[in-house]
């Protein structure tokens, strides 16, 4: 019961936090630069008579809504966004709705797919330096995780391009296919992963860097506890004593920072898009903001800002699965 | 914490204090301590943190001090000094060369040799690998006369034969037929910029190669007449038989500008890339064209004494009667730093440097040695703009550190002192804040409002940005700490006196908890370095032709450049690599020297 409540109440505060920001976002896309009406005539002002061009003018600016007052522009533009009336994008051509799938698509498996990578190692590492704290292998791996978060993504991405790529040609440079490559099924899928190494790679160093000392950190402040000793005293075995006692309430801090992480790996996506040319949404935003395409550039930041906002319930969600004491809260 | 307690016993000094005071345990000693004193021992002792700090100050006072010594003009650009590898062998004359020399030319990172026997030395950087394709002797006959040009070499032999070897494009390779077979009487032969010229004894001018930039045409009655030629990347000029200047272009520019009253009279020629020099017969120097670097301001004494006259491309270098040689213009490499007390039988001169053969046949050079990081592919030198990107990264990593502090300061401390409903509106907004997405907020924000600013209003933009949505952090954090202090006994105190209710929060909270908000403010730092090169590294932060180090990378970003031009990217990659990692490692050091429990961790 509580903790229903208490979700209930975080969901309605971030519906709250998110009609906030989406009225920043109006204000940048009202001050965008560019009369939206000249955008959406496009050439015809040259083709056609002056008078007949200003009826029309006037007449899109009435569809467009746009003589009305800003409250009211404000509501048509956040319910147009809503049911996914994203506008026209002029680079492509057509309903931005209609072109950001594929990048999507892109975007989302790169960063499940590093997330996965991350997770998967840097969570037993975490561990396994807790449990051995202080020995080699601890202080080794401490210094390389500074090292790893502290490196702009940018940089390593040229490293290994540089080493992976051009020294050693292992991995393709760039791209999301072979190009020219007509091959379907098992096949492609692999060429796919095969371009997709290398980004996943990059990007994995630096989350694999700041979680692991996040996971140490927790489950060493965790190891201290009595009902640890508690547990070792019963005669639980010590893989019990970690994984079923520990590493549950050392959780609770990761999460909050993973779920931060998984937001920021998202935006973090855009440079390394952009530095190995995978189609995804960071490089269309990119695109869109150097082509002057203002839709899609308003789509994306909307996606940012509902994927950031999703963080924030995933998180406490995931608080209230984890931590029996959040229902307390509310 | 251990380990240091031994490192205290093993002292000396503390054992005797122990002795004085009489054996007190080792806990109470650390009592004597100020909290302060405490911090800043404890984090002096600890060994990543120091080299971080070291490594950090070491980097920022490069960054301060070093562009007053190195100075950069951020618009200048010299195609002709591309990509340049690092070092410093430009001038390193091989050692067969030094005292057997014939001819010696400057190219434009490299230069080229020509010993008495006829053979050819090159050193430098290469631009091309084809450079060091240099015919053998057998094929070319002893040479006599050697000319370096961009990237390209052209010699002549006994016969008047001319080779060429280097770039081969722009028909570059191809020397005209009657050149080729000998027999000609070559007395003066160039490599320019992407251009070959040479000059016969009755006077005919050959030039092959591109002309696209020099455009060369004839005047009537020009060819047949020629007596010397000088070029530079924007003209040739010839010297008639008759001591006239002449210049081969269909346009009037400042350098077709020619003074009147010394044409008939002139002796020898020189061009540089914004001026031009001649010697008439009295031994003055006359000089027109800009006067941008300086190449116009003749040095007053020498007039008078000149024999003859060389140009790089923005310097002049001069012979005097009594065979010294002065020169003059740009300075920028040392090339106007003519050597005293030496005397010479030829000079020549060329982009940044300057060979002159003296009496006894060895070899005087000054000018360019080379670039310590390289160049970049405008031709810019790697090491000054790391140098002022690193001061521009710091600056707007500072700034933006500092405008998030302050703005966190406030709005935590105000929160957490005032609680209720002024605490839950400021964390509301705190979370807002911290929702917005960074990274793409950041790339439209700049894209949208940057484009109709200036530079510098850009790059103010840029850390108010980067200010103004950094501080829920630093906000939540100090919100916290007030929470906890304003119950302290010190606050009701304050409170007592009649201090108003800002001077609590921040003359008598802030303060306690200085120590939480410089940990973080330091990581901060790091973070907004970091964010401000990941902007400008796409474009989006600090564009060109201001450096940061976040876009000198944006140039090596293919495979191609990674790859040939490793210098262009490892430096910059190099130094910001190491700012951040020790940033970091100070701010992980300081946060352990204020908790020490953390450090248990």
């Amino acid at each position: 019961m509580g903790k229903s409540r208490y979700l209930l109440k975080r969901l309605i505060y971030i519906i709250f936090v998110f009609f906030i920001i989406s009225i920043l976002m109006f204000a940048i896309y009202k001050s965008m630069p560019g009369n939206p009406v000249d955008i959406m005539l496009g050439d015809s002002k040259t083709t056609m008579k002056p008078e007949a061009y200003q009826a029309l003018y006037e007449q899109t600016v009435k569809s467009l809504g746009l003589d009305k007052p800003l409250p009211v522009q404000y509501f048509a533009w956040i319910s147009n966004m809503l049911t996914g009336n994203f506008g026209y994008s002029t680079q492509y051509k057509q309903e931005v709705i209609n072109v950001i799938g594929a990048p999507m698509a892109n975007t989302v498996m790169l960063n499940i797919l590093t997330m996965f990578v991350v997770f998967l190692i840097s969570i037993p590492l975490g561990i396994l330096t807790a449990v051995r704290k202080n020995s080699v292998f601890d202080k080794s791996v401490q210094v390389l995780t500074i090292v790893g978060y502290s490196i702009p993504t940018f940089i390593i991405a040229l490293l290994a391009i540089f080493l992976l790529a051009v020294k050693f040609p292992i991995f393709p440079i760039s791209g999301v296919s072979t190009a020219g490559s007509t091959t379907t099924g098992l096949a492609a899928m692999l060429d796919k992963l095969h371009h997709m190494a290398l980004p996943v790679l990059v990007m994995s160093v630096s989350g694999i860097g700041g979680i692991t000392r996040y996971v140490r950190a927790a489950m060493i402040d965790v190891l201290r506890m009595d009902y640890i000793k508690t547990a070792r005293a019963k005669g639980l075995s010590e893989k019990v004593v970690i994984y079923v006692h520990a590493f549950r309430n050392a959780l609770i801090p990761v999460v909050t920072v993973t779920t931060w992480w998984v937001v920021g790996l998202f935006g973090g996506s855009i440079v390394i898009e952009s530095v190995f040319l995978w189609p995804g949404l960071g490089k269309m935003l990119i695109d869109a903001l150097l082509q002057r395409d203002f839709a899609v550039v308003l789509t994306m930041q909307m996606f940012y800002v509902v994927l950031s906002l999703a963080g924030n319930v995933i998180m406490d969600i995931a608080y209230t699965m984890v931590d029996p004491r959040v229902r307390l809260d509310s | 914490m251990r380990k240091n307690k031994k490192n205290k016993r093993s002292t000396a000094s503390m054992s005797a204090q122990r002795v004085l005071v009489g054996g007190l345990p080792q806990e109470e000693e650390e009592v004597l301590q100020s909290p302060l004193q405490m911090v800043i021992s404890s984090f002096v002792r600890d060994k990543i943190a120091m080299t971080g700090v070291i490594l950090f100050v070491f980097i920022f006072l490069c960054c301060v001090i070093l562009p007053f010594f190195f100075p950069i003009d951020l618009y200048y650009q010299d195609v002709t000094q591309a990509n340049v590898a690092p070092g410093f062998g430009m001038l390193k004359v091989p050692a067969q060369l030094k005292n057997n020399a014939q001819d010696i030319s400057v190219g434009s990172s490299f230069s080229v040799g020509l010993d008495k026997d006829g053979n050819v030395y090159e050193w430098g950087t290469f631009p091309t690998e084809k450079l060091k394709n240099i015919p053998s002797s057998s094929e070319t006959g002893k040479l006599v006369q050697v000319s370096a040009g961009l990237d390209h070499v052209v010699a002549v032999n006994e016969d008047g034969q001319i080779f060429t070897w280097g770039n081969d494009r722009m028909g570059l390779a191809t020397v005209p037929m009657e050149l080729r077979t000998g027999g000609n009487d070559i007395k003066q032969i160039l490599a320019g910029y992407q251009i070959s010229l040479a000059l016969t004894g009755d006077g005919q001018m050959y030039n092959w190669g591109s002309d696209y930039l020099l455009n060369i045409t004839y005047p009537e009655g020009v060819q047949g007449n020629i007596d010397k030629f000088a070029a530079s990347t924007n003209i040739v000029m010839v010297l008639t038989k008759d001591g006239e200047v002449v210049p081969l272009t269909g346009k009037a520019s400042a350098y077709t500008n020619v003074p009147e009253e010394i044409q008939g009279d002139v002796v020898d020629l020189a061009l540089t890339d914004e001026a031009a020099a001649a010697v008439t017969s009295d031994g003055r120097v006359h000089t027109w064209g800009n006067n941008i670097k300086k190449g116009l301001d003749v040095p007053e004494d020498i007039q008078g004494q000149v024999v003859s006259v060389t140009g790089g491309r923005y310097h002049f270098t001069a012979v005097l009667k009594d065979g010294t040689v002065r020169s003059w213009g740009d300075n920028t490499h040392g090339q106007a730093n003519a050597p005293e007390g030496v005397t010479v039988s030829s000079v020549d001169s060329g982009y940044y440097a300057n060979y002159a053969i003296t009496e006894d046949g060895s070899v005087v050079a000054w000018g360019l040695k080379g670039y310590l990081m390289g160049t970049d592919a405008l031709g810019r030198d790697l090491f000054r703009r790391i140098l002022v990107g690193g001061r521009m990264t710091m600056t707007v990593g500072a700034i933006a550190v500092i405008i998030s502090t302050v703005i966190g300061i406030a709005v935590g401390g105000i929160s957490g002192y005032k609680g209720g409903k002024v605490d839950n509106l400021l964390m509301r907004l705190t979370e807002i804040v911290s929702s917005i997405p960074f990274l793409p907020f950041c790339i439209i924000l700049s894209s949208i409002l940057g484009n109709s600013i200036s530079e510098t209003q850009r790059i103010i933009l840029i850390m108010c940005i980067l200010g103004l949505l950094s501080w829920p952090g630093i906000a939540r954090l100090v919100r916290g700490s007030v929470l906890a202090e304003r119950e302290q006994e010190f606050v009701t105190a304050a409170k007592a006196l009649g201090v108003r209710e800002f001077g609590i929060i921040f003359r008598h909270i802030v303060p306690n908890i200085i120590t939480v908000i410089i940990v973080n403010a330091t990581l901060n730092f790091a973070t907004c370095m970091l964010t401000e090169s990941s902007l400008s590294f796409i474009g989006f932060g600090v564009t060109e032709p201001n450096a940061t180090w976040g876009n000198m990378l944006t140039g090596a970003q293919n495979g191609q450049v990674i790859e040939n031009y490793w210098w262009r990217w490892a430096f910059p990659a190099l130094m910001l690599g190491i700012c951040t990692i020790s940033i970091n490692c100070i701010g992980d050091g300081l946060r352990d020297a204020i908790d020490p429990k953390s450090k248990e961790r």
